[in-house]
């Protein structure tokens, strides 16, 4: 007798933007990388952190995974600059920014303002130059940025844990039962309704009490503590 | 035609989950200008030397303030502009009142880039950049650019608040509300409750205050008594309840 149960569940989920879909499997693939494949195990990315090698890492992976993702999985676990996380314009942001348009460096207005207070300053040497830029770009790095939602850089950098995942699928449920065949007027009608969905939605409070936005927050913070960790045992065993 | 009657929902045909398309053929582009020619002729519109300026004012910003900010700058480029750009300017109304997002962005990028750029052009295609096309971050520039240049006006802090609130920067949001409130003429009651309704609920998401919220909403309702969302948020913010606004 064949069992006819499906071997996998796939989801669909209404998405307004094509870029925002895009963005959406990006944030899928951040969470993946952050799951310990076995309960009590190290995620892909602690891994990769410890071994220095992402193709050892992701050698976890299931064979099916194509090559464009196993290479956009290289990407994300390649080693964090000393300097800014510019990468962090290339994330997903999580579900908190995978439906605001696409930014970079250049609609960056904190950085821009910093940068010119910078040059409005008179440094006595070079290496007081440098260092000066040094603080500038860690203070970028851990500061909560107003277009990353006010996730910090490096927040943004360490990719969602588990329960964002579990909170992201929640959300995309509600936005698809929503919005999923109704008509709109225009791409941007559409883009103001989800964002407009998505604010409310974080504020909302969890039965501990706990915003959805605060709970996104503590995950990442503890993904980052986890990382700083791996990296600190690194150090010792040097 | 009142700028503001502009912001109304278009009738169009409503596509299912359907993406509009952001590039328009050049040959429909054409075809749209030569339309709205057919229009500006048929309302007996001849562009003359001795009128443009007047023609411009009237059809683009028949009220004040509108109307001193677009004067003062044909004063300050007259050199640059003349029957050509109140030619451009016209089509752009026309496209205006056809509520023709897709157009009225194709417009602006061809025919104005070659003119001194107009703070009050660009804060009124920034909507349509923004609400329309989705493209926050170009009409984000066009709304700083407007926020820069017309000091006095409210819109373009007002739009640039609702746009930090989208981008979930709820704290930039409400210094926004607070610049557009400042701002806001006492006889525009529609953007005054606007900017009164959104600065109360962010007062309340970011400071927790809530007496200072309500007193924002009651006040949005007093300039615009049927304003249901107003009506809403007033209702939780009274109960007992936690209340999440939206």
């Amino acid at each position: 007798m064949v069992d006819s149960r499906p071997t996998r569940t796939t989801k669909s989920y209404w998405i307004p933007t094509e870029a925002a879909g895009e963005r959406v499997f990006w944030m899928s693939l951040e969470f993946s990388l952050n799951r310990p494949l076995k309960k009590g195990q190290p995620s892909i990315a602690e891994m990769a952190l410890s071994s220095g090698s992402a193709d050892e890492a992701l050698l976890g992976l299931p064979p099916v995974v194509p090559p464009k993702i196993r290479k956009e999985a290289q990407r994300l676990l390649r080693p964090w600059p000393d300097s800014r996380y510019t990468g962090a314009y290339g994330r997903s942001g999580g579900i908190l920014n995978v439906f605001t348009p696409q930014w970079g460096e250049p609609q960056d207005e904190v950085w821009a303002e910093k940068v010119a207070g910078r040059e409005s300053k008179v440094f006595p040497d070079d290496q007081t130059r440098q260092e000066a830029l040094r603080a500038l770009e860690n203070r970028w790095n851990t500061t909560p940025h107003p277009f990353f939602a006010g996730l910090t850089p490096a927040q943004v950098m360490v990719g969602g844990g588990p329960q964002e995942a579990e909170l992201a699928d929640e959300f995309l449920g509600q936005l698809t039962r929503l919005y999923d065949g109704r008509p709109f007027d225009s791409v941007g009608q559409a883009l103001v309704k989800t964002l407009t969905l998505l604010r409310s939605w974080q504020s909302q409070r969890r039965k501990d009490g706990r915003m959805v936005l605060e709970i996104i927050v503590a995950e990442r913070n503890e993904l980052l503590a986890r990382r700083a960790r791996v990296l600190s045992r690194l150090t010792d065993s040097c | 035609m009142s700028r503001k009657s502009r912001e109304g929902k278009r009738r169009r045909q409503a596509r299912s989950g359907q993406q509009p398309p952001t590039v328009r053929v050049s040959s429909e582009y054409r075809r749209n200008i030569r339309q709205a020619d057919d229009i500006l002729s048929k309302e007996g519109i001849e562009i003359q030397p001795d009128n443009w300026q007047q023609l411009a004012l009237d059809w683009f910003a028949p009220q004040e303030p509108e109307r001193s900010e677009l004067a003062r700058y044909i004063a300050d480029h007259a050199h640059r502009l003349g029957i050509p750009w109140a030619r451009e300017l016209l089509r752009l109304e026309v496209f205006f009142q056809g509520e023709d997002y897709e157009q009225i962005i194709a417009h602006h990028e061809r025919a104005f880039s070659r003119y001194p750029c107009c703070a009050l052009v660009e804060m009124w295609v920034a909507d349509q950049v923004f609400r329309h096309a989705g493209d926050f971050w170009r009409a984000r520039q066009m709304y700083r650019y407007a926020a820069d240049h017309l000091p006095g006006h409210a819109k373009p802090y007002y739009e640039l608040g609702f746009m930090s609130y989208l981008l979930g920067d709820f704290v930039g949001a409400l210094g926004r509300f607070h610049q557009a409130a400042e701002r806001v003429a006492p006889d525009d009651l529609e953007m005054a409750a606007r900017i009164l309704y959104n600065r109360g609920i962010m007062r309340y998401m970011v400071e927790g205050d809530k007496k200072a919220a309500i007193a924002d909403v009651e006040e949005a309702l007093r300039r615009k008594p049927d304003y249901p969302q107003a009506k809403e948020a007033l209702r939780g913010l009274r109960g007992k309840m936690r209340w999440v606004p939206w």
